[in-house]
């Protein structure tokens, strides 16, 4: 068609994360030449999103009950701690089609599961593996090192607190 | 499709450092550059009439001179030229605003001018000829702003061509909707073109709004399908046709000079320094940009019905919002329903847009934001008692009631609702609580499905908000009786707040009168296994199924225990052993997989060949895996529908059955038709068949489609399309007898005389449940009848040699079995 390529003139909301898009940029260090990738990449037929910032008793009964607002939900993979198998405040949702993907984006992104605002990413696809936490301590990473209470997402950072429990101990110990 | 630019209100966390990181290396580079002048040009083109701290027209005439004084400067020229036609198809209430910038340009360097108008003919082309109607009605309002800058009759050309479409169409058949849309473009043009700088043009406007009389004001055959009250509410007739009313106003308007007091002339206000205004009219005239109208036209992508004008604020005691007998009404919610539905792929830009309205219209016509409604009883006589957040708010209701389906998903329009409250509460928050009251009180008379729909907002509304509403004003109604469309929908909600939260958050949101509406049951997470009881028929068998499915055993150990719950059933004498035993197995897949939709998942993934063979051997076999689900989770039915939705992927149960089990078996004299998820379970049910079958539509009207798959789909075709008339017969039949109390069970109840207090009311349910119902088959006939009008008929066979692309149709042998899943059906529609 003749007609030129419209712009658009506000930023779109579903688009992949500057997160997604800076994991991409890391690895293409190792291999230098290569050109730079579009980061729709990968992406442009992606039925699956990755939701952050859930409380680790969001059931998955709530999130299917939000996220099917957006399309029928496929399938729906919970993230666990590693080591326990107990919520840790992640899932990938997945639906039939990329245009539900993508309207999720848009419309619930951003907005209040069990009174939290969450997280949404579109994602390559679920591979069995991902469904755990990476952190230290078998949860998320941002768990580890988290230094605000969150009740909803087992209060303290696990490494942060150990920390300061340690702390506490030595100066216990120093006082005496 | 770089956006042009990133603004800092982005809704992802991690845009927020990279903001602070881009403005401290703007702030050291603009220490040794100057702001290039093409990135100026393009913020203050971006950004028009956005705050009422600047004089918009000030910028038109900065940006005007800038461009036309650098005319050789080809990317500034361009970046203008593209920039101004997107934000007229994006943001079009910057429309007079942009104009404003061209009319100056004009006065300065014409030769732009005539840039511009080749862009604007270029776009106008592309959308008139692929039937994209709202943008050709969107570069028409910009063609009608600069209406002084052209030769002879300028934008009244192409509207005179227009209307005679218009004609053609409506003359062809009375059920034309295109015509239609043609005759509500002419009559949103001329509104601008009056408002614009030139003048001399009322006997043009007149003559056309003469000849639109007849068409706008004869009532479409499916005005009423539309219409959000039943035509039994006496509602019903306040609700005008928007072609209908606009005309109206259009001749209201052309009798008082055209004042058009709502829209804004900033071409009258350009001014440098102290000088009087620029007369933007002086400037050189231009040929009107040649373009041409196919003949006859053609609809784009989106289906057209026709509209009607809804208002959640008409019924108050102080005018919030325009009346319908002033055009400002129309004028305000077209450019409102245009930015809402244009602009879905960034609802916190939208609701920016809504916020920000009054900066985009005569600012006098509104009192200041967030006005409390109390206060403007306080007002002068002569002053304007319309609340911005009011006309925002109408607009995006207006959306979410647009029958038969709005533009986007609804959750769209319930997060651009969120992101208003979330940007001005104190302003939109109170507007909201008045919506509310409006829609509560019409719950008796709206449409089923719009109740719904404002029962599914709301209910998503309040978790985005701490679940915090004033229930103490709605205690009187829980006197009411249980079928009641208030109470329903007093206990739908509180239902459905449970879903996307938990009963014990929920029962802490509740004044104390609510507490009983919230049972014991729903706080249990496991609900009990009713064959743990000795006194249940099969407890034995029942709680050794259950162990056996625990322990993930195989079919054969689970086979003895069926068949000894069907032999007792055989030797009590109960006639379909099968259904006891049926209702322990389903009943043990639930309690085993109660902790999660991926326990019972995978609960039934493992005892799938037992189900798969139970459904096949009688029809009340399944409905019985109906009836236990939803007996097991009787106090949380949400998880209930839920697990049938997957059964029926699974095919273990048939739509039919669902119909069936509700309208047949439950029907209950009429009273399941009150219950909130018993709806939602039949239309979503309803949807699967309709989606499927749109999907079996798409395959089998796919051009370069030949013999012999053309036949293997076309029989697939006419097979689900006569399964889903039957559907459709069946809920026909059954709540027709309630709505016309000729059920036997209604007739039975009572003295029989049909007369109890509550017979009136599910006779009620059974004419909105028909209405719904029926709409739903007439749209979706419609939708069929249409698309395959372009189909190829059967028994075409390939040219020879055959075309290229017949091999990429592989995914069609896939459909001739007739059995699969939907992803697939997707993957083919997607081929055409």
């Amino acid at each position: 068609m003749s007609i030129p390529e419209r712009h658009h003139t506000v930023e779109r909301l579903d688009r992949p994360s500057a997160y997604y898009v800076g994991k991409n940029k890391k690895r293409r260090y190792n291999d230098e030449p290569e050109e730079p990738k579009d980061p729709m990449e990968g992406l442009r037929d992606a039925t699956t999103l990755y939701v952050g910032n859930l409380s680790f008793y969001t059931t998955e009964e709530q999130i299917h009950e939000l996220f099917s607002k957006c399309g029928e939900v496929k399938r729906l993979v919970m993230g666990l701690d590693r080591y326990n198998k107990t919520p840790c405040g992640f899932c990938f949702v997945e639906y039939y089609t990329h245009q539900d993907a993508l309207d999720c984006l848009k419309y619930v992104g951003g907005t209040k599961l069990d009174e939290r605002i969450i997280r949404t990413d579109l994602d390559p696809g679920f591979e069995e593996g991902r469904q755990y936490g990476r952190g230290k301590s078998g949860g998320q990473v941002r768990d580890e090192y988290r230094e605000e209470y969150d009740p909803g997402r087992g209060g303290y950072g696990r490494a942060y607190a150990d920390d300061q429990r340690q702390r506490e101990e030595e100066e216990y110990g120093a006082g005496r | 499709m770089a956006d042009y630019e990133r603004r800092n209100h982005g809704p992802r966390g991690g845009r927020k450092r990279r903001y602070r990181e881009d403005d401290d290396y703007d702030r050291r580079q603009r220490r040794r550059y100057e702001e290039p002048l093409v990135v100026k040009v393009r913020r203050q083109l971006l950004t028009i009439a956005e705050s009422a701290a600047r004089r918009a027209e000030d910028d038109a005439l900065s940006i005007a001179k800038n461009v036309a004084e650098n005319y050789e400067d080809e990317e500034l020229r361009n970046n203008f030229i593209d920039i101004s036609l997107d934000l007229v198809l994006e943001q079009p209430m910057k429309i007079p605003f942009i104009a404003t910038t061209v009319l100056t340009a004009n006065t300065i360097k014409s030769e732009l001018v005539d840039d511009v108008l080749k862009g604007t003919a270029e776009r106008f082309q592309h959308n008139v000829d692929i039937g994209a109607w709202r943008e050709v009605k969107l570069l028409l309002r910009f063609l009608g702003c600069l209406q002084c800058i052209f030769e002879g009759d300028g934008v009244f050309a192409i509207l005179e061509e227009l209307f005679s479409r218009a004609v053609d169409l409506q003359t062809a058949s009375s059920e034309d909707l295109i015509g239609l849309e043609l005759v509500k473009i002419i009559l949103y043009t001329i509104p601008y073109v009056m408002a614009s700088p030139a003048t001399g043009f009322e006997s043009h406007a007149l003559g056309l709004l003469e000849k639109t009389d007849i068409i706008a004001s004869t009532p479409h055959t499916l005005v009423d399908l539309v219409n959000p009250f039943g035509p039994d509410s006496d509602k019903s007739s306040s609700i005008p046709s928007v072609i209908s009313l606009l005309q109206r106003q259009l001749q209201a308007e052309s009798t008082r000079g055209w004042e058009l007091t709502c829209l804004p002339r900033p071409w009258n206000n350009v001014r440098d320094s102290d000088e009087s205004p620029k007369r933007v009219n002086d400037g050189s005239k231009h040929p009107f940009p040649e373009v041409s109208i196919p003949n006859p036209v053609r609809n784009g992508s989106r289906a057209i019905f026709p509209e009607v004008y809804l208002s959640v604020y008409g019924d108050q005691d102080i005018e919030t919002v325009p009346p319908t007998s002033d055009i400002t009404s129309s004028l305000l919610r077209d450019a409102l329903v245009d930015t809402i539905n244009i602009m879905d792929f960034n609802r916190i830009a939208t609701a920016k847009f809504l916020i920000d309205l009054d900066c985009y219209f005569t600012p006098n016509i509104f009192v200041k934001r967030a006005t409390p409604f109390d206060r403007l009883r306080d007002l002068p006589s002569d002053r304007s008692t319309w609340k911005p957040e009011d006309v925002a708010v109408d607009a995006v209701f207006s959306q979410l009631f647009q029958l038969p389906s709005p533009e986007h998903k609804l959750v769209y329009y319930h997060s651009v609702l969120t992101e208003c409250c979330k940007i001005a509460p104190a302003a939109i928050a109170p507007s909201l609580g008045r919506a509310i009251r409006f829609l509560y009180r019409s719950l008796d008379s709206i449409d089923l499905d719009l109740s719904h729909r404002f029962l599914d907002w709301f209910t998503h509304h309040l978790s985005n908000f701490g679940f915090t509403w004033k229930w103490s004003e709605w205690v009187e109604d829980l006197e009411l009786p249980q079928v009641h469309p208030r109470m329903a929908f007093i206990s739908g909600a509180l239902d459905k707040e449970i879903r996307l939260s938990f009963a014990q958050r929920i029962r802490g949101t509740l004044p104390d009168p609510y507490q009983k509406l919230i049972s014991e049951g729903k706080e249990k997470d496991t609900p009990d296994f009713k064959y743990s009881l000795d006194t249940t028929p099969y407890a034995n068998e029942g709680r050794e199924i259950m162990q056996l499915i625990r322990r993930k055993a195989a079919d054969e150990e689970i086979k003895p225990l069926i068949a000894a719950i069907e032999e007792q059933a055989t030797s009590l004498g109960v006639e379909s052993p099968i259904l006891p035993s049926t209702d322990a197995f389903v009943t043990a897949i639930c309690f085993v997989g109660s902790k999660s939709l991926s326990h019972v998942l995978s609960c039934i993934e493992r005892n799938k060949e037992r189900l798969l063979v139970i459904g096949p051997k009688s029809p009340a076999a399944r409905r019985q895996i109906i009836t236990s689900v939803m007996e097991y989770w009787v106090d949380q039915p949400g998880i209930g529908i839920n697990i049938i939705d997957k059964l029926l992927n699974y095919t273990i149960i048939t739509p039919l059955s669902v119909i069936e089990w509700a309208l047949v078996d439950k029907l209950s004299a009429g009273a399941i038709l009150a219950k909130t998820h018993v709806f939602e379970m039949i239309s979503a049910t309803v949807g699967k068949v309709t989606n499927r079958l749109r999907q079996i539509v798409a395959a089998r009207t796919q051009p370069g489609l030949y013999e012999p798959q053309l036949s293997v789909l076309d029989e697939t075709f006419t097979r689900e399309k006569k399964d889903m008339h039957s559907l459709f017969q069946v809920i026909e039949d059954s709540v027709v007898s309630v709505a016309s109390g000729s059920n036997d069970e209604l007739m039975e109840r009572g003295d029989g005389s049909g007369n109890l207090p509550e017979d009136e009311i599910i006779r009620q349910w059974g004419k909105h449940w028909l209405r719904v119902f029926r709409r739903k088959a007439a749209v979706e006939e419609a939708y069929i009848t249409d698309a395959m009008a372009n189909a190829t008929p059967v028994g075409t066979n390939a040219p020879t040699p055959p075309p290229a692309q017949v091999e990429e149709i592989t995914p069609v042998d896939a459909l001739g079995d007739g059995d699969l899943d939907v992803a697939d059906a997707d993957g083919t529609a997607d081929i055409s």
